[in-house]
C-alpha cells in the first residue's frame, strides 16, 4: 500500500559514483515504482506508478507529469481531458508509452546523465505474457541502451529476503496480495514452483475501490468528497480483517456497545449556517435610520429639482410677459421684426404660451389647477360644434367637430371617474364610522370578529394563490410534473395535446366551422384564472389588516410570518447539521478487506486468499504429504494488503480448515511487506553470480524473443 | 513555465540525454498513431496459450478456479446479509428501511460502475 504523500523525490547526485557493474534494481509494482542501487538497503526513488499528461495553461503545450504531485501546482495545468494513467492492465504492463515515461522519470531521478550503462533487474508478475516481457526488454535495450537485464518475481524476492532473516524456510508458501492481483507461490528447495502457483485478480485496489463505492452509496450527498485517494487513506487507517466475518457482522447488526466502539467517523468540514433570521434591536434601528437617511436624501433631491423647475418657469413667464409688453408698446409694422427674433409668429401664440407656462408653474408649485370647473360652466361654448349637425359644416369644421367630441367625452369621463371615486371614499368613510361605532360599543367582541374575518379572508386568498401558483408552496420536491398543474392548466394541456393529435391524421377540417376557433379562446392562458372575486377579497383583506394594525398592537400580519416557516420546512431536506457531514465507517471497516477472502462480493468468481493456499498445495502434485506439512510450516504473507490488521489470524483459520486435522501451520508476515520485494531484489542483484542470470544486449540482438520465452532466473545463487 | 512549477521539477523534460531514442522521435508530434497498444485480453489472445502444452504454466492457467464456498449476498448499504434485491437498481438490501433509502437515492448515482461485474 502506498502512502500518498506529495513529497516528490529529489534527483540523486551520486550517479557517476557507481561503477558500470553495479546493477540498477527496479520494483515495477502496480501502485508504486521503486528504483535504486543493488546492495543498498532502500530504494533511492519511489513514486506512484502513474502518468498524467495535462496541458500547460500558459504555453498550451502538453506536458508529462509522472507520479503524484502537489495539487496546489495543478492550477497551472488543464487536466480536464486527462486523468491518471497506469502502464498496467491488471498486473501486466500493456501501455509501453506510459511505461517509458515512468522509466524516463525513474532514471532521471536516479541521476542518470549520459547513458544508463548499468545492468537492470526488474520485477514482473509471475508468468508474465511473453509479448509484455519482450516489449519491456525492447524498451530497455533499444531506447535506453542498457547492457543487460534480468526479470524476477517480486513475491519470491520478498520470500528469499525473509528466508535470509530466518522468518521462513527453504520450503514454504509465499502469499502475496498486491495492488491488482494476489498470488500464492509455493517455494520448494528455495525455488518457486511456477506450475503450482495460483492467482486471483483481486488486490488492494479492489479493497479501496469497494470502500469508495460503498461510502458513495451510503452518502450520496458527499460523493465528491469521497475521492479514491481519500478512500485509500481511510482503508489504511481503519480497515481490518475480521477473523470470523459472520459473527463480526452479527455484532454490528445487534448494534451493542462493542460495535459502537468499533465504529469510526470521518468528519467532513462543515460550516454552521449563519444565523441571519433574527436581527437585534440595534440592528433594526440602524437599518431604519439608514432607510430614513436615504429617503431624506431622495426627498431633498426632489425638492431641489422642483425649485429649479419653478425658477426656470418663472423666468420663462417673465420673458414672455416682457415680450408681450414690448409688442403692446410698438406699432404694428415693427411687430414682425420683434417676432422674427423669437420663435413665435403671432401675438396669440405668445398668449397661449404664457397660459401654458402659468399652468405648469402652478402644477410645479403644487397649487390646484382651476380651469376645469370653469370648463363645466362653459361646456356649450367650449365645444360649439358638437351640437351642430354635420350637414351645415365645412370639411374643416367637420374635423374640428370630431376633435371637440373627443375632448368632450374624455373630460366627461374624467369627471365621472372623479365622482365615482368620491362616492367610494364616502362609502368607505361611512363603513369606517360604522366600524368605529361598533368598536366603541363592544371593543372585545369587535376585535374578535375582526380577527375571525381576517383569518377567513387570508385563508381564502392563500388558497386561491396556491391554486394559481400550482400548489408549489411546499418546497419538498418529489412531485411529478403532472401533479404540479392546476385543474385549469391541466385542461389546457389536454386541449393542446388533443388539438395537436387531431391535426395529424385524416382530412383537416379545422376552421370549417366558426366554433372551431373558440378552441383558441379556451386554450389561451387568460382563461386560467377568474380573478373577479379575488380582487374584492384582497381589497377587503387589506382593509381588515390595516384596521387591525391600527387598533391591535399585538397584531402581526400573516405574510410576515410566512418566510421563517418556509425556511424551516426547507431545511428538512438538506444535510445541514454536523451529523450530516459525518461519514460513519462501521461495517465497512472489515467488509471491504473481506473481498480478499470472498471475491464474489464484488463479482469476481475466484477463490479467496485462504482457498488459494489450498489450491496451490493441491497443484503441487509431485510433492508428498509430509513435504506439504513442511511447506505449511513456513507461510509468508507479503504485499501491501499484508498490512491489514487481522489478515494473518484469518489466514490461519482459513488454511486450517482446508488442511487435515492437526496438521502444522505457521503464518508469518514479511518484515516489511511493501519494501521487502525491492530489498530482496537488491541483495540478489548484488550477488557476484548475478551476471550469470542476466540477458545481455548481444544475446537479445542475436536470438531475440525465443530467448525471452525460455528465460527464467534461478533465485538461489 | 512558472517558477514554482520549474522549481518543483514536476514536469518531465522533453528530451533526456541518457536515451538513445527520444520520445519526440519515437512518437512524432501531429501524427495520429491510433491505438498502438493492446489490452490484456488481446495480449493473452495473441499469446495463443492453447497451442502450448497444458502442463506448462502460463498467465491464464495459473488463475484460481471459482470458490467452493457458497457465495453469500450482502446488503449494499448496511453490509448485513441481504435476502432481497431491488429489481430496478439491482441493489441488494437487508430490510424495508434500506429499501426506502436506495429508492430515494439521487438519480445520477453512477450505477454503471457500481457492481457492474455482478450484473453484466
Amino acid at each position: 500500500m502506498p502512502s500518498y504523500s506529495i513529497t516528490r523525490p529529489s534527483r540523486q547526485e551520486d550517479y557517476a559514483r557507481f561503477s558500470p557493474d553495479t546493477p540498477i534494481v527496479i520494483d515495477n509494482g502496480g501502485s508504486s515504482f521503486r528504483i535504486g542501487w543493488a546492495g543498498e538497503s532502500d530504494p533511492r526513488v519511489t513514486f506512484r506508478n502513474v502518468v498524467q499528461r495535462p496541458r500547460h495553461k500558459a504555453t498550451g503545450e502538453t506536458v508529462t507529469i509522472v507520479g503524484d504531485h502537489d495539487p496546489s501546482l495543478m492550477k497551472y495545468f488543464d487536466c480536464t481531458r486527462t486523468s491518471f494513467r497506469s502502464p498496467f492492465d491488471n498486473n501486466v504492463v500493456y501501455q509501453f508509452e506510459i511505461m517509458e515515461y515512468v522509466l524516463d522519470y525513474g532514471f532521471e531521478r536516479l541521476g542518470a546523465n549520459l547513458q544508463v550503462d548499468h545492468p537492470i533487474l526488474m520485477t514482473e508478475c509471475i508468468c508474465n505474457p511473453l509479448s509484455s516481457r519482450s516489449k519491456m526488454a525492447e524498451l530497455l535495450f533499444e531506447t535506453y541502451g542498457v547492457p543487460s537485464i534480468a526479470f524476477g518475481v517480486d513475491a519470491v524476492f520478498s520470500y528469499k529476503l525473509n528466508q535470509q532473516f530466518g522468518r521462513c524456510n527453504e520450503d514454504g508458501l509465499a502469499i502475496c496480495s498486491g495492488f491488482s492481483a494476489s498470488h500464492v507461490i509455493p517455494i520448494v528447495k528455495g525455488e518457486p514452483v511456477t506450475e503450482a502457483c495460483c492467482r486471483t485478480n483481486i488486490g488492494g485496489y479492489h479493497v479501496t475501490n469497494y470502500l469508495k463505492q460503498l461510502l458513495s452509496l451510503k452518502y450520496p450527498y458527499h460523493m465528491s468528497s469521497i475521492t479514491w485517494e481519500k478512500a485509500e487513506e481511510l482503508k489504511m487507517e481503519h480497515c481490518y480483517v475480521a477473523t470470523d466475518f459472520a459473527s463480526e457482522l452479527q455484532l454490528f447488526q445487534k448494534g451493542n456497545e462493542e460495535a459502537k466502539e468499533k465504529t469510526r467517523c470521518w468528519q467532513l468540514p462543515w460550516v454552521p449556517p449563519t444565523q441571519g433570521d433574527v436581527p437585534s434591536e440595534e440592528e433594526l434601528a440602524r437599518r431604519a435610520a439608514l432607510k430614513e437617511k436615504q429617503g431624506q436624501r431622495l426627498r431633498d433631491m426632489a425638492a431641489a429639482r422642483k425649485s429649479i423647475r419653478i425658477t426656470e418657469l418663472e423666468n420663462e413667464l417673465n420673458g414672455l410677459e416682457d415680450l408681450l409688453q414690448q409688442l403692446d408698446e410698438v406699432e404694428e409694422p415693427e411687430v414682425s421684426s420683434i417676432l422674427s427674433g423669437t420663435k413665435f409668429f403671432s401675438r396669440q401664440e405668445i398668449e397661449s404660451a404664457i397660459l401654458r407656462v402659468t399652468q405648469s408653474l402652478r402644477k410645479a408649485k403644487g397649487e390646484p389647477s382651476e380651469p376645469e370647473e370653469k370648463n363645466d360652466s362653459s361646456l356649450s361654448e367650449k365645444y360649439p360644434l358638437v351640437s351642430v349637425p354635420d350637414e351645415l359644416l365645412s370639411p374643416e369644421q367637420l374635423k374640428e367637430k370630431k376633435r371637440q367630441i373627443f375632448l368632450k367625452t374624455t373630460s366627461e369621463g374624467r369627471l365621472l371617474a372623479k365622482r365615482k371615486r368620491y362616492e367610494e371614499e364616502s362609502l368607505r368613510e361611512k363603513q369606517n364610522q360604522l366600524d368605529e361605532e361598533k368598536r366603541l360599543e363592544n371593543p372585545e367582541l369587535y376585535l374578535e370578529q375582526l380577527h375571525d374575518r381576517y383569518r377567513e379572508l387570508s385563508e381564502k386568498v392563500e388558497l386561491r394563490k396556491r391554486v394559481k401558483t400550482n400548489g408549489n408552496q411546499n418546497l419538498s420536491g418529489g412531485v411529478g410534473r403532472g401533479e404540479r398543474l392546476s385543474a385549469a392548466q391541466k385542461e389546457r394541456m389536454r386541449l393542446l395535446t388533443s388539438a395537436a393529435f387531431d391535426r395529424g391524421k385524416g382530412e383537416d377540417t379545422f376552421g370549417a366551422r366558426d366554433e372551431d376557433w373558440q378552441l383558441y379562446k379556451l386554450m389561451s392562458k387568460d382563461n386560467d384564472d377568474d380573478d373577479n372575486g379575488q380582487d374584492e377579497d384582497e381589497a377587503e383583506l387589506a382593509r381588515v389588516t390595516s384596521r387591525l394594525q391600527d387598533i391591535d398592537p399585538n397584531f402581526v400580519p400573516k405574510s410576515d410570518l410566512v418566510p421563517p416557516q418556509a425556511t424551516s420546512e426547507f431545511s428538512k431536506f438538506r444535510p445541514q447539521s454536523l451529523e450530516d457531514f459525518k461519514i460513519v465507517i462501521g461495517v465497512e471497516r472489515f467488509r471491504c478487506p473481506e473481498v480478499l477472502f470472498q471475491p464474489n462480493m464484488i463479482g469476481i468468481d475466484q477463490a479467496g486468499l485462504d482457498e488459494m493456499a489450498g489450491i496451490s498445495l493441491r497443484r503441487l502434485d509431485r510433492v508428498d504429504d509430509p513435504m506439504k506439512d513442511d511447506i505449511t510450516k513456513s507461510i509468508l504473507v507479503t504485499g501491501g494488503s499484508a498490512l491489514l490488521p487481522g489478515l494473518l489470524p484469518r489466514l490461519e483459520v482459513g488454511i486450517q480448515q482446508i488442511r487435515p486435522y492437526l496438521s502444522p501451520l505457521t503464518v508469518v508476515r514479511a518484515c516489511d511487506p511493501i519494501l521487502d520485494a525491492w530489498r530482496g531484489a537488491a541483495i540478489y542483484a548484488n550477488s557476484p553470480r548475478f551476471s550469470l542470470q542476466t540477458l545481455s544486449i548481444q544475446d537479445y540482438y542475436e536470438k531475440g524473443e525465443s530467448l525471452l520465452r525460455q528465460y527464467q532466473i534461478k533465485y538461489t545463487i | 513555465m512558472e517558477a514554482e512549477v520549474v522549481s518543483s521539477e514536476m514536469v518531465l523534460p522533453a528530451a533526456l540525454p541518457f536515451k538513445r531514442v527520444q520520445m519526440s522521435d519515437k512518437y512524432p508530434k501531429g501524427q495520429s498513431r491510433g491505438r498502438h497498444w493492446k489490452h490484456l485480453k488481446q495480449i493473452l489472445q495473441a499469446e495463443n496459450y492453447a497451442s502450448l502444452p497444458a502442463h506448462e504454466p502460463n498467465y491464464l492457467n495459473i488463475e484460481s478456479p471459482p470458490s467452493l464456498y457458497p457465495s453469500k449476498k450482502y446488503c449494499d448499504v448496511t453490509g448485513f446479509e441481504a435476502p432481497y434485491t431491488d429489481p430496478r437498481t439491482k441493489l441488494r438490501y437487508a430490510n424495508q428501511d434500506v429499501f426506502k433509502r436506495i429508492r430515494s437515492l439521487p438519480n445520477e448515482m453512477p450505477r454503471g460502475t457500481w457492481l457492474c461485474h455482478r450484473f453484466n
